[in-house]
């Protein structure tokens, strides 16, 4: 059958989920079965850093019910990711240890990047609507309750991304430490959430015109439900009066009474409030007009990547396109996104390709080499001397959306030994290899002419060929090939080799 | 929701529930008191009478008493405190046992003996020949089965149980001091009650009690019999269970069927003749007040008139039985499920077999494409093919779960039997949930097809009961509508525990939005009507009886919507009330088959929408159930239940009619054709299977159809 059926579990900060899906060429992903059991974890690690054995016990014993609903279904392969609550556990390795001893499950913990990229994934899985929102200005905003996320498209890729003020769980604790009425508690989450929102502003938003916010996560969507109840609008959008009116309404009622206008429990009743004030924040701060709500969870990012990963679905988002478009802009703050990074990073992604066969890399690795290419030079902003290790620090504390958090070490690993020696007991043999790469692909605009910008790249015996037209002095470049080469060639047994074509 | 006008929700405008009740109780009487109906119908109905009476005693009465115990003095909707409410239906019950007694004694007995069947009201009565065969009869069949039990210093007064016949007698020793005993001997519940003597011609009757009142003698050896009564006590039997506390409900409710047994007693019936002695020992004993006791002119409950109903050789005094006809949809050769994915189907039982939806679990359960089914089972008949198919369902290795609400009234000790069956086959049980009865009736089966996963749902407004699908009238949607299909997804995660579903598509479950999606649905109705535009609202309700639902029932009535109502039981609503309820028409109909099924139509401006389900407009369907109400979105179908409904709103023989004043009255027939809504949905559907019938008949057809070797 044509058709795949998969799982996707999330191990959230407020809630255990599962989706079943169905992935068809013919349909694409439809979801089938949809299960989720509220269990806060996060308060858990975020007031004690560990997660009580009461809430692993009742997690093995919901995952154990998920295990066999897709039994049922006869799944033919799931994802299981845990987020923040469990990423910041500090106990994490026991229970992840736990849950596959009892359910057979094994949990994977994501990166924050990753799992945002996880849940915009989801989002662009929504070609036809996404396509159109992002043609403005748009921002995402992922309201999560471990943590916020803010990111930037520019054009129709995305640029920037950053994790923010605290999520609404850790708000409302910080909350029940403080002996405030309800408007002093409102102003106070207004303060924290100003706090960091100011710097991302004057940061990341100078020069851009934000006019279509994309808003993550349940509270939004709830809002906006709320707004079509009362307005004409759709249920997956509103304007920005639409969201004051539904705001002030919302701001003028008792804990019970939120509950009743809303239809929620309790529980979440009392993150409905942090949240929506930090939803208007953003929307004052960006100046957006419009809300889009698409609804999606971060399964049904995992079932996009799944899908894509197996070449099932065709996206007609390049979602690479952002990864790379994020780490030029990261190149940009730091001075070092001209024409010479650009070559560097053809050279080296034309260099993956004619080695193909000799490397042995997956073709994941070539979008690292690349972003790795361009944040070559990025510690130089930091200090001209001995910038591998700045490259090092400014890569390890900055997201790029995508990267998970070994593949962002493995960029920043290459990125330091470019620049300094190569110490052989501390790296992998992956990272040398793609150290090897960058170092030859620096070397040969070492001019910073961009002399070799049209070369071709081709293994011949035991020779890679670059060979190019280029007509004039070329002894910079082949110096430092040559120097080059001795590393290139113990990586690869193969040697670099400079050809000038002469004209005839 | 907007708020409701104070002068909606008086007292006065509400009628109580329990009067309301004895109410639709006289109106099945007055089936039995009714001469066009046949002999052995009416038979029937006043045997039903009496049933309901039982159940309205240990159920409603019963916990009234608890309030009154409690000192809960909040009056209900119509202003009445449980004690008032206790002594008004005391009024009205003796009035009611008095209409049954006599309709028993002076109507139906001499009809019955006009008939060629004599019941010997009195063992003095028999024949010679008569006796002496009861007398053999007695010492084979009887007398090995008493008890005979005296009371005296030595010996405790006996515990009587809940519902059981029992005689009475006062004793003295023949040797001794002239002290009067009590003694008393219980009329076993495993000998059937009526016994027909065939000695003669003539078809003779006479209830068990008198035989063994005849024979006392010899169950008390040594003692004069001065004076001997039957007599049936009824206990409190409401279930109230502690659900914080009960660890496992399972075994919380085994533990209350026992107790049932030994709740306080509610009621007394004993003949009106009874000697003073007796009743005053039982009184005391039984710690009854006046208004408890029921005496009666004719033999104690009345339920037995069922089993003379199944008497032999009297067909021509009842209905001729109706066979429930196939629908149309299902009549060909294509599989149950090609038939559903061909469109919506909508059964409308009895009239239309209930087979398809047995057959649905059965094909489901042995489909090797079939992954999983899901249902949730309230009422099973004993041998139900149902669970039967569930269980094999299991064995085939399909992920099966089942609800089985344990909680329905006095059917626990079947639902207990059936869920452990079910267990044990490796069927996924669920035992009810806590604080919540499972009312609804839904099935899904999940099926993998050659173009994806596909669900199969049934929808229905009845139990999934095949005896009851023949004498109930209920709806049921057969339906693969993904949008359904994700819902009922969503319904049965819920009763798993998991977190309610992001979104509904169709469904609109109860406690949590039905109420709210009701009071929408009558607002909008009032809002088209005070705006000019055309506004109707027809529901059809087993009972009405919730105050919220009511008031903007009344405030669409004020606003110009026309309503009627089809409630065959309890209505708490006053209908054709002037500035409360002109619009309003509530009309009951009682048949032959019991109506239960839920139809609401909402108008909405010319965009009708039609809703069918298993709740009714009572609080406890609305905040302490599980319910699920589904709309009917095929535009076919849709006009099948328009049908339906005004079918029954023109209805002039069984129909009766709620006037302002809170009495029900048949409708006028004059210069009508006459119309049995029931009789008329049986020929329809005799006449639709016939068609198809005349349609697929090859001679009529002219065209043989190869039958080919399948697959």
């Amino acid at each position: 059958m044509a058709n795949h059926l998969f799982a996707a579990i999330d191990v959230g900060s407020f809630e255990l989920e599962m989706g079943i899906y169905e992935i068809s060429p013919k349909n694409g992903i439809r979801q089938i079965d949809h299960l989720r059991h509220v269990i806060a974890l996060g308060r858990d690690t975020y007031h004690t850093g560990k997660i009580s054995y009461r809430l692993v016990d009742e997690m093995c014993r919901v995952l154990g019910d998920f295990s066999k609903v897709m039994k049922g279904y006869k799944v033919e392969d799931y994802w299981a990711c845990a987020t923040s609550a469990m990423r910041e556990a500090v106990n994490n390795q026991i229970i992840l240890d736990q849950i596959e001893v009892r359910t057979g499950i094994k949990v994977q913990i994501i990166s924050n990047s990753e799992q945002r990229f996880l849940s915009y994934k989801a989002i662009a899985m929504k070609a036809a609507e996404f396509e159109k929102i992002i043609q403005k200005g748009t921002a995402i905003a992922d309201v999560g309750f471990g943590s916020t996320q803010l990111s930037l498209f520019d054009k129709d890729s995305l640029v920037t991304t950053q994790n923010i003020v605290p999520g609404v769980l850790k708000i409302r604790d910080t909350l029940s430490m403080i002996q405030a009425n309800r408007i002093q508690e409102n102003s106070i989450v207004e303060e924290i959430i100003d706090h960091e929102l100011i710097k991302f502003k004057k940061l990341y938003l100078r020069d851009r015109d934000i006019k279509h916010l994309i808003g993550v996560g349940d509270t939004i969507t709830i809002l906006v439900r709320k707004a079509a109840e009362s307005g004409a609008s759709t249920t997956d959008r509103m304007t920005r009066e639409q969201f004051n009116r539904v705001y002030d309404q919302l701001m003028s009622l008792s804990a019970a009474q939120i509950e009743e206008a809303f239809g929620i429990n309790e529980s979440f009743a009392s993150i409905l409030v942090p949240s929506a004030i930090i939803y208007n924040r953003i929307l004052q701060m960006t100046g957006a007009e419009m809300v889009w709500t698409p609804g999606t969870r971060l399964c049904d990012g995992v079932v996009t990547e799944y899908a894509q990963n197996n070449r099932w679905l065709k996206f007609t988002h390049d979602f690479e396109e952002d990864m790379l478009a994020a780490a030029r802009n990261m190149a940009k703050r730091y001075r070092c996104g001209n024409a010479h990074v650009l070559c560097v990073e053809n050279m080296a992604a034309r260099m993956f390709d004619a080695m193909k066969k000799y490397h042995g890399l997956a073709q994941r690795d070539r979008i690292l080499l690349r972003i790795a290419a361009i944040l070559y030079g990025c510690g130089k902003y930091v200090t001209m001397r001995e910038f591998g290790e700045c490259s090092y620090n400014i890569i390890m504390s900055t997201e790029i959306i995508g990267l998970s958090q070994s593949e962002r070490e493995l960029v920043a690993n290459v990125v330091r030994h470019y620049a300094d020696e190569y110490e052989y007991d501390e790296a992998d043999i992956r990272t040398a290899k793609l150290t090897a790469m960058l170092r030859l692909a620096v070397a040969l605009d070492t001019s910073y002419h961009q002399k070799l910008e049209g070369c071709r790249m081709g293994v011949r015996g035991d020779n890679l060929i670059i060979s190019t037209e280029y007509q004039g002095d070329l002894s910079l470049e082949i110096l430092s090939v040559n120097t080059n080469a001795g590393f290139f060639e113990e990586i690869f047994g193969i040697q670099p080799v400079v050809k000038q074509k002469r004209r005839v | 929701m907007a708020e409701t006008d104070a002068r909606f929700v008086q007292p006065e405008n509400f009628v109580n529930r329990e009067l309301s009740w004895l109410e639709f109780d006289y109106r099945i009487l007055e089936e039995a008191r009714d001469k066009t109906i046949p002999l052995f119908e009416r038979l029937k109905f006043l045997s039903i009478t009496a049933s309901n009476l039982d159940e309205f005693f240990m159920v409603r009465v019963a916990s009234l008493k608890d309030m009154v115990h409690a000192g809960y003095t909040k009056p209900d909707m119509a202003g009445l405190k449980p004690d008032e409410q206790l002594v008004k239906i005391g009024e009205k019950t003796h009035e009611l046992v008095a209409l049954q007694y006599s309709t028993y004694t002076r109507s139906l007995v001499p009809a019955l003996r006009q008939n060629g069947l004599r019941i010997v009201g009195r063992h003095e009565e028999l024949t010679e020949a008569e006796g002496a065969w009861v007398d053999k009869y007695f010492q084979d069949n009887v007398y090995p089965v008493l008890t005979p039990m005296a009371v005296d210093s030595s010996r405790p007064f006996p515990l009587i149980y809940n519902k059981s016949l029992n005689i009475a007698a006062l004793i003295r020793k023949k040797d001794g001091d002239g002290e009067i005993d009590f003694a008393m001997v219980r009329v076993p519940a495993v000998l059937p009650r009526i016994i027909e003597i065939p000695v003669s011609e003539e078809r003779v009757v006479i209830l068990l009690e008198e035989i063994i009142e005849r024979h006392l003698s010899a169950l008390f050896s040594n003692c004069d019999i001065i004076a001997a009564h039957p007599f049936r006590i009824m206990r409190n039997a409401d279930l109230s269970i502690d659900e914080e506390e009960a660890e496992d409900l399972l075994k919380e409710i085994e533990k209350l069927l026992k107790r049932r047994q030994w709740g306080e007693a509610i009621r007394l019936e004993i003949e009106d003749n009874t000697d003073k002695r007796i009743l005053k020992r039982l009184k005391k004993e039984l710690k009854l007040q006046n208004a408890d006791i029921y005496q009666v002119n004719g033999p104690l409950d009345l339920t037995f008139l069922m089993k003379m109903y199944g008497l032999p050789d009297f067909e021509h005094l009842k209905v001729s039985p109706y066979h429930p006809q196939p629908n149309p949809a299902f009549m060909n050769d294509d599989d149950i499920f090609a038939n559903i994915r061909k469109g919506d189907i909508l059964l409308h039982h009895p009239y239309e077999s209930f087979d398809p939806v047995v057959k649905f679990i059965q094909t489901a359960a042995r489909d090797p494409e079939v992954l999983a089914i899901k249902q949730t089972l309230y009422r099973v008949s004993g041998n139900s093919p149902i669970v039967a198919a569930l269980a094999a369902a299991a064995d085939n290795g399909k992920q099966v779960s089942v609800l089985v609400e344990l909680k329905a009234r006095f059917d626990e000790e079947n639902n207990i039997n059936w869920a452990k069956m079910l267990e044990k086959a490796g069927c996924h049980v669920i035992y009810g949930l806590v604080g919540l009865k499972t009312h609804s009736k839904i099935t899904l089966v999940v099926r993998r097809e050659e173009d994806g996963i596909r669900r199969y749902v049934h929808l229905g407004t009845g139990n999934y009961n095949d005896s009851t699908a023949k004498l109930y009238t209920d709806c049921g949607l057969l339906t693969c509508h993904p949008q359904i299909g994700e819902d009922a997804t969503a319904v049965f995660n819920m009763l798993s525990g998991y977190s309610e579903p992001l979104h509904w598509n169709h469904l609109v479950v109860a406690p949590i939005w039905l109420r709210k999606r009701f009071v929408r649905l009558i607002e909008r109705e009032t809002h088209h009507a005070s705006t000019g535009r055309p506004a109707r609202i027809i529901a059809k309700v087993n009972s009405l009886c919730d105050r919220d639902i009511i008031a903007k029932l009344y405030e669409a009535s004020c606003a110009g919507v026309k309503i009627d109502l089809i409630v065959r039981g309890i209505c708490g609503l006053r209908a054709g009330v002037p500035g409360l309820s002109e619009n309003i028409t509530v009309r009951s109909i009682v048949g032959n088959f019991l109506e239960h099924s839920r139809i609401f139509y909402f108008e909405n401006n010319g965009m009708p929408e039609y809703y069918m389900g298993s709740a009714d407009w009572m609080p406890r369907n609305l905040d302490r159930r599980v319910e699920i109400v589904f709309p009917i979105l095929d535009v076919e179908l849709q006009q099948k239940a328009m049908h339906i409904l005004e079918v029954q709103l023109e209805d002039n023989l069984k129909a009766h009619v709620l006037q302002p004043d809170g009495s029900y009255v048949k409708v006028d027939r004059r210069g009508k054709m006459p119309l049995g809504a029931q009789d008329t949905f049986c020929g329809e559907a005799v006449a639709a299977a016939r068609a198809v019938e005349a349609r697929q008949d090859p001679v009529n057809t002219r065209v043989f159809v190869p039958v080919e070797s399948p697959n």
